[in-house]
């Protein structure tokens, strides 16, 4: 074996190139560990939004998007009133009617907010018992409910949606009565107010769905038996586990379009890369040939050679990781009907460190080969 | 089998190297017969492109015949594989180059120490073996000196003892004083003188400089690929 100090010493050959290859290098770390933190996010959003207890009624024929979907008044009263298997907290039962509606809100400085508002009744949280009012109170008519978060989707300042705030819609004031907070889910960003003040501004005596929480012996297949009972009641059961893995597929053109253009901008930095390999190696083709002529093994000049890489690429890893803990950790992006919050989560900090090592062995190979592959009598010569 | 005392250490029998440049071939060397005793400091002569590197790398088994054999000691040295040639250089043969060829981010220590590593000695009998080597080129005092720290004859010298320390029987040198200076040269040349006689080392210097042939036992001219002259110095 050639000693690591000859490996750590060519480091400081050229600086210039130790600085740009390490910066390179913590650059691709960067983009894979962003790439991979926000479809983390966005996985993690989706699942734990949806609850493998919980059902939604949807209009027949609308069981990919609740926005468009029916569900009459009459059927969400026979559901929650007649629909066996439903799980009941201190003898209300967890049936939650709702309306998704997109609606344009105007702040106290008249921007305009759009985005979707969900008008609920109070057993809206007997349905979702991970959420918890985090600030002020539950919504009475002429009040509105923000999402920990709606204010990051929305794009405007954290006090625009404060306690206490009004906004305007359709010409009649909405004061801000609470913060809503249910830790990962895209409700998080949402709008609540109440049913009825939403039926009004939306002039509809329909609901878009009706959100059910069975009891834990209870399954989705009760509900679906009852839905093709009550053919004339025109309903749809999904459970919300499928409901927003559905979602997350439609989201999978997003997914891979981060990915792609982490990857490309990553092998563009690889490219730039092997550039300055090959000309830092191309520089000691004829060293590489000595050491051979004195008996050293191409594999061991190679095992050298890779040592040197992935100093720098390690360098790089933590420099990304570091940057990536800076730029990304807690931070909040729009994305679709939500939000997500980004988190360095082990797994990110894994495909990090593999991109990183990938990167010095893999960047490393082709110049590698191209400076010890020649017959040794014509690198002797170089 | 063990090789005789007085058998010689190089033998080379109808050797021939050929190249392939684009559509034509090359040849440098052509059914070149050749025997050098043990002990004996060799010079090579002759005009460039005669083929006098491609000899020294056959016999350094650096570079593969195209015909013949090539023997040295009781090793058929044509016939090993490149792995088993580069095991067999670390051992058997000290190479030295016209432009030293030093790693310029290794000491002169360190330098020197590459030859023993693929052995696995301890690192105290490495040290003993490396101290010795640059003792015996004068350059004890400059052991944790860096190459470009060093003037040409000191580089050359290190690069001797580089090729010394694991005590090969044959050295082969490549033009060694062609880049230094008379005074330097001639110390490069009463060192090798040295080794031949006092230790036996069987030498193959190639070079220009008549006055570097006159240090050899015996001098050789290569033409066109084929040694002309016989002409015994001394
Ligand atoms: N790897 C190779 N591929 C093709 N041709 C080669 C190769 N090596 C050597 N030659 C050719 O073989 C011939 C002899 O080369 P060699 O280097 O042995 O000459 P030399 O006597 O050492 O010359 P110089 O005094 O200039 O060092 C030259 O014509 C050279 O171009
Ligand atoms: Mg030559």
């Amino acid at each position: 074996m050639l000693p690591f100090t000859y490996a750590v010493r060519n480091l400081s050959r050229d600086r210039s190139r130790l600085v740009q290859s390490i910066l390179g290098s913590a650059l691709v770390v960067l983009l894979v560990m962003g790439a991979h933190a926000m479809n983390a996010g966005m996985t993690r959003s989706l699942q734990s939004t949806a609850s493998p207890r919980n059902v939604l009624l949807l209009g027949a024929g609308s069981e990919e998007s609740m926005q468009r979907s029916e569900v009459s008044e009459q059927a969400a009263g026979i559901a929650e009133t007649s629909l066996a298997g439903v799980e009941s907290v201190l003898g209300q039962r967890a049936v939650s009617p709702e309306i998704v509606h997109m609606a344009t809100l105007l702040t106290g400085e008249g921007q305009e907010l759009r985005g979707l508002v969900r008008g609920v009744t109070s057993k809206a949280m007997l349905v979702h018992p991970e959420m918890v009012i985090q600030e002020g109170h539950f919504p009475g008519p002429g009040e509105l409910l923000v999402g920990r978060l709606a204010w990051r989707r929305l794009d405007v300042s954290p006090e625009t949606l404060a306690v206490g705030e009004v906004l305007t819609f359709d010409g009649v004031d909405l004061r801000v009565s609470g913060v809503l907070a249910a830790p990962g889910t895209v409700m998080e960003s949402e709008i609540w107010m109440p049913l009825q003040d939403l039926r009004t501004f939306a002039q509809r005596d329909t609901v878009s769905s009706v959100a059910i929480r069975l009891r834990e012996d209870a399954e989705v297949a009760d509900v679906q038996l009852f839905t093709r009972q009550r053919l004339d009641l025109e309903l749809s059961a999904v459970s919300e586990t499928e409901y927003y893995a559905k979602l997350a597929r439609f989201y999978a053109p997003i997914r891979t379009m981060t990915w792609t253009t982490a990857i490309l901008i990553a092998a563009a930095a690889v490219f730039g890369g092997l550039n300055t390999l090959y000309a830092a190696f191309a520089s000691r083709v004829r060293e590489t040939a000595t050491l051979q002529a004195i008996g050293f093994s191409r594999f061991v000049i190679l095992i050298s050679l890779l040592q040197e890489s992935l100093l720098i690429s390690m360098a790089g890893t933590l420099l990304g990781a570091v940057i990536a803990r800076l730029l990304l950790a807690n931070r909040v992006l729009p994305f679709g009907a939500g939000a997500i919050e980004l988190d360095l989560e082990p797994s990110t900090l894994v495909v990090g460190l593999i991109a990183g090592m990938l990167l010095g062995f893999i960047g490393t190979l082709p110049p590698a080969f191209r400076c010890l592959y020649p017959p040794l009598p014509q690198t002797l010569r170089d | 089998m063990k090789a005789e005392k007085n058998f010689p250490l190089v033998r080379c029998a109808g050797v021939a190297k050929r190249y392939r440049k684009g559509s034509l071939w090359v040849t440098p060397l052509e059914s070149l017969d050749l025997e050098v005793p043990r002990g004996e400091f060799l010079a090579l002569m002759g005009p460039s492109g005669s083929g006098k590197t491609t000899l020294l790398n056959l016999v350094s088994g650096i570079d593969s015949p195209s015909e013949g054999r090539i023997d040295i000691g009781d090793i058929a040295v044509h016939e090993l594989s490149r792995r088993k040639l580069a095991a067999w250089r670390a051992r058997h043969v000290g190479y030295i180059f016209q432009l030293y060829h030093l790693i310029p981010v290794l000491s002169a220590y360190e330098n020197v120490e590459l030859p023993l590593l693929p052995d696995g000695q301890s690192k105290r009998d490495r040290r003993e073996r490396v101290e010795a080597a640059l003792s015996l080129v004068g350059l004890a005092d400059r052991m944790h000196h860096f190459p470009r720290e060093l003037s040409g004859g000191q580089e050359q010298r290190v690069a001797i003892a580089r090729a010394l320390v694991a005590d090969p029987e044959l050295l082969v040198a490549d033009e060694p004083t062609g880049d230094l200076d008379r005074e330097s040269a001639d110390s490069v040349l009463a060192l090798l003188r040295n080794l031949a006689e006092e230790q036996q080392k069987t030498i193959i210097m190639v070079t220009h400089d008549p006055k570097a042939a006159a240090a050899a036992d015996r001098l050789l001219h290569l033409e066109k690929g084929r040694l002309l002259e016989d002409q015994h110095v001394k």
